[in-house]
């Protein structure tokens, strides 16, 4: 062959990319992200959790202690907290990780959408490391935040804290216009009644100066009123919503919160809440809200003076629905005795304790819910916890579709001006061929 | 002898550019079809075999339906619209006017910006009463609550505002190149003959820009057909469907649902459309495109 | 009168030029502002209650999303794709235009099709394809599939450039003795620079910001690009927490937008170059 410089420096140039694209395959193998160990002594143990970073730079602080603790304890074990934040996207990310065959070791499992994991066999049955363990005692946490993740006689979660839904309010608010706190086992009427006396409106301006009740759109937080309205959504098996969504207690439901917005306008509109852009209530323009024991964390930042009332009855009874958080151990896992030392110690009373001194959820240990007692808003959430069903996303896969086209239900009701029932008929209709797909 | 050697050193050559499109071009396409006859749930063991059912489905949903007649009418406003604005931009910067080079850049740098960051900072333009355009109607006396984004009414128009602002550096150079390479001897012969700034216009500008608009029309039909990083940015397809658009659509089929044959279908019935939207382009503009082709000669 | 139009257009492109700016303007005071403030309006955007230049040091010392990794991802991978694309691009231009072999015009024509696919349709097959490989969530997962978006178009743009280019050096060459593999190395590619500074342009602005691909092909927040991780941003921070949103914005936009301004005029005039208009 001629040409012989310039031959070597094309098999140089050839060398050269097909080393680049060695490398470049090779190196996932070399540097990605695995949950397995290079070495035989330390196990990277992975722990996805939604949420990012707390703009409380000492929640952060007392985390790391705690892992830290764990790592101390347990040398040889690395742990890596991996967070998913985005709303929404915890889920489906999270599931990408399992199709792409790199899931974390331990998840933080949501009831919210705990059937999605729970259903597809993706998550460990934790029965059998429980009844081999007896350091570990299921009998220590709230019986019905336990039965969550349970299906038949399987536990695929320990359930680490969680909180019923309840109404909040602004006691200042309540003493200036000299009403009487909510009592327990009001009722519905008694409710609208407050939130009219509560709402003050300013004739120079169009919008209230201050709302009664800073209602959501979002299914999740206005679903505690359902129940209580003495129906449901689905049926029991979880599998129809014509005769349940479109029932009439439930469009009555539907309809009397519709109606704070609409007639009574005593709860902002859907434009109006956008506009605002921060929580109403928090800045003092709601006197009432629904919510869960995360945003006590907020109001008492900012020292508000709050009361705590159940979810105002109207032939359902006492009840509210509770939102929970739990560990769970991928099946796929390698490090499943690892996981589960893990697991135990961010449940265990002395973790537990400090984790949720900053006030974000109720402990789903018993005795550690107990020692916060005393605090007249922590006594009434406790004293909500044995009403407090499980939500329908840890029993129906297909819940978070629910969810939103319940909001768009809402949104077709405020700001289309479709009549309630009408909107609920059409809403059972494309939930219920929403859940007949396979 | 030499024309043998080239012939198959030819096929070294394009080898690479050809294996690449035939591995994450070609191949996928192919599985795409094959997926859109099947169930495939991401997350179920069993695909059974559906036909067209796929297809059938997504073409009797509403939601689809929806998510369709919204991707034609954003792309039916927003192609003419931002063609239009571009064209008269471009006639704009067409001038030996001092520092037009800088203007030119300028426009251009929307187009090359992290489109998360730019939905992001639109978010606040579209904000009622602190966003940018309802505090402007306030300083202007009217009232600045329009929740533009929350608003079935104006949401899909607000995306469409948005993609004229960010569409036009590109298509402004585009049709600038086209401006340019108009032979100005034929403008001088206008003028003498009399014509006038709009006449010159019409009957040489237009014309010998043609090859060039037919360029920008389908490059931004193209485009305007698979809208989807402002829609997962601000409005996630709402407010109630609004600016549910097929591509935001097939995103959710696929990976908050994980209906991945069903995605697929629904794709395809979108390359479908693209393709007979592209061919009545053309069949439209055949005529002048040939005259312009000859005019060229 | 003359000086009149001049200065109508003036005042139309100054208007015109702060609408295509205020944006920008806008993210980047508002980066400035001290988090959780209330989102600046006009009257606000340039009189913070206090300046929190700080903003900065804390977006990109946050451990839980390590800006620095994003960028160091986003500079591989987009590195790696405008590399391999001006090589395979340059080599299959050169192909089809300089050199003749049979169906070679019938291929070029496939080569155009390609580029009237969506993206869309191929990429939930893709991500199968590429989850089969074993390369979710990995470099080669993110690099190599990346061609689908620019192959076509580059060698699109190179092909015409190179047609375009006198084929007497080639044949001066020939008469040299050299191989086709050494008139592209020797002759075509040194005359096409411009070229290919036009498609690097283009390349590496398209996969620099390339939202879709990345936010599927990769699932740990160590693998992500920029422009995922600030998705993710987005989301950490909240609807609320505008100024430290922004900043993340700007830290995110900042190196695309310098590379742009460095290298602009092979954006203007690359399209020029390339025929596309005719």
């Amino acid at each position: 062959m001629r040409c012989s410089r310039y031959g070597r420096l094309v098999s140089v140039g050839v060398a050269a990319l097909l080393a680049a694209t060695a490398i470049v395959l090779l190196w996932p193998r070399l540097a990605g992200p695995g949950g397995s160990a290079g070495a035989d002594s330390v196990i990277v143990l992975r722990v996805a959790n939604w949420g990012g970073p707390a703009v409380d730079p000492s929640f952060m602080k007392i985390e790391h202690e705690v892992l830290a603790e764990f790592e101390r304890r347990h040398p040889g074990v690395t742990v890596r907290v991996e967070n998913i934040p985005g709303r929404g996207q915890y889920v489906p990310k999270l599931l990408m990780t399992y199709v792409a065959g790199n899931p974390p070791d331990v998840m933080t499992l949501d009831a919210s959408s705990a059937a999605v994991f729970i259903d597809n066999g993706l998550l460990a049955d934790l029965m059998p490391t429980i009844r081999g363990d007896p350091a570990f005692r299921l009998d220590d946490f709230f019986p019905n935040v336990v039965d969550i993740a349970r299906q038949g006689d399987r536990l695929y979660a320990i359930p680490s804290d969680f909180t019923p839904m309840v109404i909040v309010y602004n006691k200042r608010v309540f003493d200036e216009a000299r009403r009487p706190y909510p009592r327990p086992g009001w009722t519905r009427s008694e409710f609208l009644e407050t939130a009219q006396a509560l709402t003050v409106r300013s004739p120079r301006r169009p919008a209230p100066l201050r709302y009664g009740f800073n209602f959501q759109k979002e299914m999740p937080l206005w679903f505690p009123w359902i129940w209580a309205g003495g129906s449901d959504v689905l049926s029991p098996d979880g599998r129809h919503a014509v005769g349940y969504l479109d029932a009439p207690a439930t469009v009555e439901t539907i309809g009397f919160l519709a109606d704070l917005v609409r007639t009574h306008r005593v709860a902002p509109s859907l434009s109006e809440s956008a506009a605002a852009g921060v929580d109403l209530f928090r800045t003092g323009r709601a006197a009432m809200t629904m919510t869960g024991h995360w945003s006590l964390i907020e109001y008492r930042v900012d020292k508000m003076d709050i009361g705590v009332a159940a979810v105002p009855t109207s032939g359902g009874g006492r009840v509210t629905v509770m939102y929970e958080a739990g560990l769970a151990i991928s099946a796929a896992s390698p490090h499943k005795e690892a996981a589960w030392e893990y697991i135990k110690y961010r449940v265990s009373t002395e973790v537990q304790k400090k984790v949720l001194a900053s006030g974000l959820a109720i402990s789903a240990n018993k005795g550690v819910a107990r020692s916060f007692a005393g605090d007249p808003v922590e006594d009434a959430f406790l004293e909500e916890v044995p009403y407090a069903r499980r939500p329908w996303g840890s029993r129906v896969e297909r819940y978070e579709l629910v969810e939103d086209l319940g909001r768009e239900m809402m949104e077709d009701i405020l700001t289309g001006g479709v009549p309630a029932r009408d909107a609920a008929a059409r809403t059972a209709r494309l939930i219920e061929a929403e859940l007949e797909r396979q | 002898m030499s024309a043998e050697r080239s012939n198959w050193r030819g096929y070294f050559f394009v080898a690479p550019a050809t294996a690449y499109l035939l591995v994450f071009s070609l191949l996928p396409m192919a599985v795409a079809a094959w997926l859109s006859l099947h169930r495939w749930h991401l997350l179920r063991a069993e695909h059974p075999f559906v036909g067209l059912d796929n297809y059938a489905a997504a073409l009797a949903d509403p939601f689809f339906r929806t998510a369709f007649w919204n991707t034609l009418v954003f792309a039916g406003a927003s192609v003419p619209l931002g063609m239009g604005f571009a064209l008269a931009v471009a006639l704009l910067v067409d001038q030996r006017l001092r520092g037009i080079g800088v203007f030119r850049t300028l426009f251009y740098v929307p187009a090359v910006s992290s489109g998360v960051a730019i939905s992001m900072v639109w978010i606040w333009i579209f904000m009622p009463q602190d966003g940018l355009i309802n505090s402007a109607l306030r300083l202007a006396g009217f009232a600045g609550d329009t929740d533009f984004l929350g608003d079935t009414r104006f949401a899909l128009a607000a995306l469409v505002l948005m993609s004229m602002w960010g569409g036009l550096g590109p298509r402004m150079v585009i049709f600038l190149a086209g401006l340019q390479s108009v032979p100005p001897s034929l403008y001088e012969a206008a003028e003498i003959d009399g014509a006038g700034p709009w006449q010159r216009f019409r009957h040489i500008t237009l014309p010998m820009l043609v090859p060039t608009t037919f360029f920008v029309l389908v490059t931004s039909t193209i485009a305007a057909f698979q809208l989807f990083t402002q829609v997962y940015v601000m409005t996630q397809g709402g407010p109630r469907r609004a600016t549910d658009v097929v591509v935001y659509h097939i995103y959710k089929e696929a990976w908050h649902k994980f209906y991945l044959g069903s995605a697929s279908a629904q794709s395809y019935l979108l390359f479908a459309a693209l393709l007979v939207v592209s061919l009545i382009q053309f069949r439209l503009m055949r005529r002048q495109l040939k005259e312009a082709a000859e005019a060229w000669q | 009168m003359k000086r009149l139009g001049m200065l109508a257009s003036y005042v139309l492109l100054f208007a015109l030029a702060a609408t295509t700016v205020a944006p920008f303007v806008w993210m980047l005071f508002t980066s400035f502002h001290p988090p959780l403030a209330p989102i600046p309006t006009l009257d606000r955007l340039f009189t913070p209650r206090e300046w929190a230049f700080g903003n900065y040091a804390y977006v990109l010392s946050f451990p839980e999303l390590p800006v620095a990794r994003f960028f160091v991802n986003s500079v591989l991978v987009t590195a790696a794709v405008v590399l391999t694309q001006l090589a395979v691009c340059s080599l299959a231009a050169y192909g089809f235009a300089r050199m003749t072999f049979r169906g070679r015009d019938a291929l070029f024509t496939a080569f155009l099709v390609t580029m009237m696919i969506p993206a869309v349709v191929m990429i939930v097959p893709l991500f199968l394809v590429v989850d089969k490989l074993g390369w979710l969530n990995t470099f080669a997962g993110l690099i190599l599939p990346y061609p689908y978006l620019s192959t076509a178009f580059g060698t699109f743009l190179l092909r015409q450039f190179f047609l375009s280019l006198p084929g007497s050096l080639d044949e001066a060459a020939r008469l040299d003795g050299a191989s086709d593999l050494q008139i592209y190395w020797h002759v075509i590619l040194p005359s096409s620079k411009p070229a290919l500074a036009t498609l690097a342009a283009f390349a590496f602005i398209w996969t620099w910001t390339d939202f879709y691909w990345p936010m599927l092909a990769t699932s740990t927040v160590d693998m992500r690009t920029l422009e995922v991780g600030l998705s993710v941003f987005k989301d950490a921070y909240g609807a609320t927490n505008w100024p430290l949103q922004m900043t993340a914005a700007v830290i995110v936009m900042a190196p695309a937008l310098l590379f742009f301004l460095a290298l602009q005029r092979y954006f203007v005039k690359g399209i020029v170059m390339s025929g596309l208009k005719g």
